[in-house]
């Protein structure tokens, strides 16, 4: 089979969510002489984004969006031994992401989290109700390219506009990018408190994060 | 359990049962036609030929409803199995008599052609529900003297669910017959698979009038399906009781099922029925306040006191536009009637007191169908649905979201809606972006993508024309 071939089977089992096959495929192509970083860029990638569309347009639902991403997840990591060095092995950049203090929601920054390291980025989970001050020495110790801010309280949105307070007083604000989400967050929301990005569900913020990054 | 309502106890259908058999006997019906006379006498009716007034004993009544039976079984020219109307069965339908469409294009009213009957058919075959298809528009510019030719052959044409069709006279119901002939090859495959059934509407206060009359016994003679409706106005061709109105409604009926059977005892009937009130302010009809489902729920109940398969009126709205009333009447009179088990709502599609029909309001009507539906199958609990093993593996604190078993249920355990908005409030969006008039124009242009219409010969496009002619 050509790789383009591999490509759209592979594509086509993400969205019929047949994880098998999706693996399968996947080393079956690599096998073949396809190059893993094509796989995951124009296959696994590009798969998952086409099933962040049909759940933007309500074709695909939440849970089979998170399987989705399980599958794509389990099929990096089978690859994984092929990756040696060359452009697909590299992570895309990192990401670190929390839901701001005194909000304990998380489904919505773990749906996040799943799709952007399916999507190539490494990420790095703070957890929920994550202080102002432990974020703040987090990116400060660790230097994350992208730092992630959810909230799903009105009441807890101003804790975004805290860390970046906090941010830019200790002199670290432009050493990082920062996104925001949540569902009461908006775009407008997001530029009144110096956000970088802002996504209105987990995978336009893929998306978002490829755009901040230059990437996209 | 499934959630069921009743609006009459079983002491308060007796009572009613014993108010109409009264009626029919101490003031009887009146029936404009010899033939009709003829046939009531012989069924053991007390009939005066001069004032056509028709006394029907209460035996004879309860003769004619042990003829009837509990489940009228209707066909599709789909070749899958009928629709069994009858007992906690419920099937949504479209309804006709609008001659008003709201334009898709322009959102301004105007009158029903043919171009919009066929739109609308196909849509409603195209959607499911509508279960059936009650020749939902009324064209204005066909002669008069043939719309009903028109209609049945755009239903012949243009669907191949079962539907409901209409005749103004014998003549034309021949013709409606005639026509079904050609699509399904003999009278006999007809009688065996009936595809469709005559609709016939009864004239309240206790008239049968002649075209009634002719559409009851020709259609009974035929041994098809007939779907026989009374609709008195409480307060106009009703007592103002709302109680009173469904012993009318009742009484007609029975009548109209003892004519039907003394025809021919085998002939399927439905008891269905639009009783509603006349609205004191406005002098017109209502079917979007709340007597008109207590009257379906009322209604349903009788047919159901006797035994007998359940229809009527259900999913209306009085309001002239797409707006929160238009929602509220819809649901309110879809879900009690539902609820009642009422076998088969007609009113799909219908608003603005009866009189227009519209693309966007079936798409919205097919939606507020999906909801009632869900509501109808109520909370299945047993051992499977109530397993917690899968809240034992996810823990405190966890989610279900990405459990094999949310993926397992959430498809049959949740309505999926197809046009209500849901989702984030976004303050800087624009608040009508995703209403649902707006969704539902997105989505009759998608369900019309997938679609495509049965297809017949031309030939049978041509000897339905020469019989619409003849």
């Amino acid at each position: 089979m050509d790789p383009d071939t591999y490509i759209n089977d592979i594509i086509d089992a993400i969205i019929r969510l047949e994880g098998d096959r999706v693996t399968s495929l996947a080393v079956k192509a690599i096998d073949g002489g396809v190059p893993p970083f094509v796989i995951i860029n124009q296959a696994l990638t590009a798969g998952l984004r086409k099933v962040g569309d049909l759940f933007a347009d309500e074709q695909m639902f939440l849970p089979e969006l998170v399987q989705a991403g399980y599958m794509v997840t389990k099929t990096m990591e089978k690859i994984k031994p092929y990756l040696s060095g060359g452009e697909g092995s590299k992570r895309k950049a990192l990401c670190m992401v929390a839901t701001v203090e005194g909000d304990v929601h998380d489904i919505g920054k773990n749906l996040v989290n799943l799709l952007l390291s399916a999507s190539g980025y490494e990420v790095i989970d703070l957890g929920k109700s994550v202080p102002t001050k432990a974020i703040v020495e987090q990116v400060n110790l660790i230097g994350p390219d992208i730092l992630g801010l959810s909230a799903l309280l009105s009441t807890t949105m101003p804790a975004q506009q805290k860390v970046i307070q906090v941010l830019e007083e200790t002199g670290i604000r432009e050493k990082v990018k920062i996104m925001v989400g949540g569902a009461p967050v908006t775009r407008s929301w997001a530029d009144k408190i110096g956000a970088d990005g802002f996504a209105e569900d987990a995978a336009s913020a893929v998306k978002e994060a490829d755009r901040i990054l230059g990437l996209g | 359990m499934k959630p069921r309502i009743r609006v009459l106890n079983d002491e308060e259908c007796l009572k009613i049962d014993q108010a109409s058999r009264s009626l029919l006997m101490e003031v009887g019906v009146q029936a404009e036609d010899e033939e009709a006379l003829d046939l009531f006498h012989q069924a053991g009716a007390i009939v005066d030929t001069k004032s056509k007034m028709v006394k029907i004993p209460s035996h004879v009544i309860s003769r004619t409803l042990a003829m009837c039976s509990s489940c009228v079984r209707l066909y599709d020219r789909k070749g899958g199995s009928p629709m069994l109307i009858g007992g906690d069965r419920v099937y949504f339908g479209t309804v006709g008599i609008a001659t008003n469409v709201l334009d898709f294009g322009t959102n301004t009213y105007r009158q029903v052609i043919c171009g919009d009957l066929r739109d609308i058919i196909r849509l409603s075959d195209a959607l499911d529900p509508p279960d059936f298809i009650l020749i939902p528009a009324t064209p204005t510019d066909v002669p008069s003297s043939i719309v009903d030719l028109v209609e049945f052959k755009y239903l012949l044409l243009n669907t191949r669910k079962h539907f409901i069709g209409e005749a103004q006279n014998r003549i034309n119901l021949k013709k409606c017959i005639a026509m079904a002939i050609e699509v399904a090859g003999s009278l006999e495959e007809i009688q065996k698979h009936p595809f469709f059934s005559v609709l016939v509407c009864l004239t309240s206060p206790l008239l049968l009038r002649s075209d009634a009359i002719e559409l009851i016994v020709e259609t009974a003679k035929s041994g098809l399906p007939l779907f026989i409706e009374s609709g008195p106005m409480s307060g106009g061709t009703s007592p103002a009781t709302l109680a009173s109105t469904v012993v009318l409604a009742n009484a007609e009926l029975l009548a109209s099922f003892v004519l039907a059977k003394a025809v021919n005892p085998a002939v399927p009937l439905i008891y269905a029925s639009w009783a509603r009130i006349l609205d004191m302010r406005a002098a017109t009809v209502s079917h979007g306040g709340p007597e008109f489902p207590l009257l379906r729920m009322a209604t349903t109940q009788m047919a159901k006191y006797y035994g007998l398969p359940s229809g009527g009126g259900g999913i209306l709205a009085d309001t002239k536009s797409i707006d929160v009333q238009l929602g509220m009447e819809k649901l309110g009179t879809g879900l009690l009637p539902a609820l009642a088990d009422t076998n088969m709502i007609v009113g799909m599609g219908l608003f603005a007191d009866e009189n227009a029909i519209s693309l966007e309001t079936l798409i919205i009507d097919h939606e507020v169908c999906g909801w009632i539906n869900r509501v109808r199958r109520g909370i299945d609990v047993n051992d499977e649905t109530t397993d917690i093993s899968v809240i034992a593996k996810v823990g405190p604190g966890g989610d279900f979201v990405s459990t094999e078993h949310t993926m397992k249920f959430f498809r049959t355990e949740m309505f999926i809606p197809k046009i209500m908005d849901r989702g984030f409030l976004s303050l800087d969006k624009d608040p009508e972006a995703k209403c649902m008039r707006t969704r539902a124009r997105r989505q009759y242009r998608e369900a019309m993508d997938r679609y495509t219409p049965p297809v017949l010969a031309d030939s049978i496009e041509t000897r339905l024309n020469q019989i619409i002619e003849e």
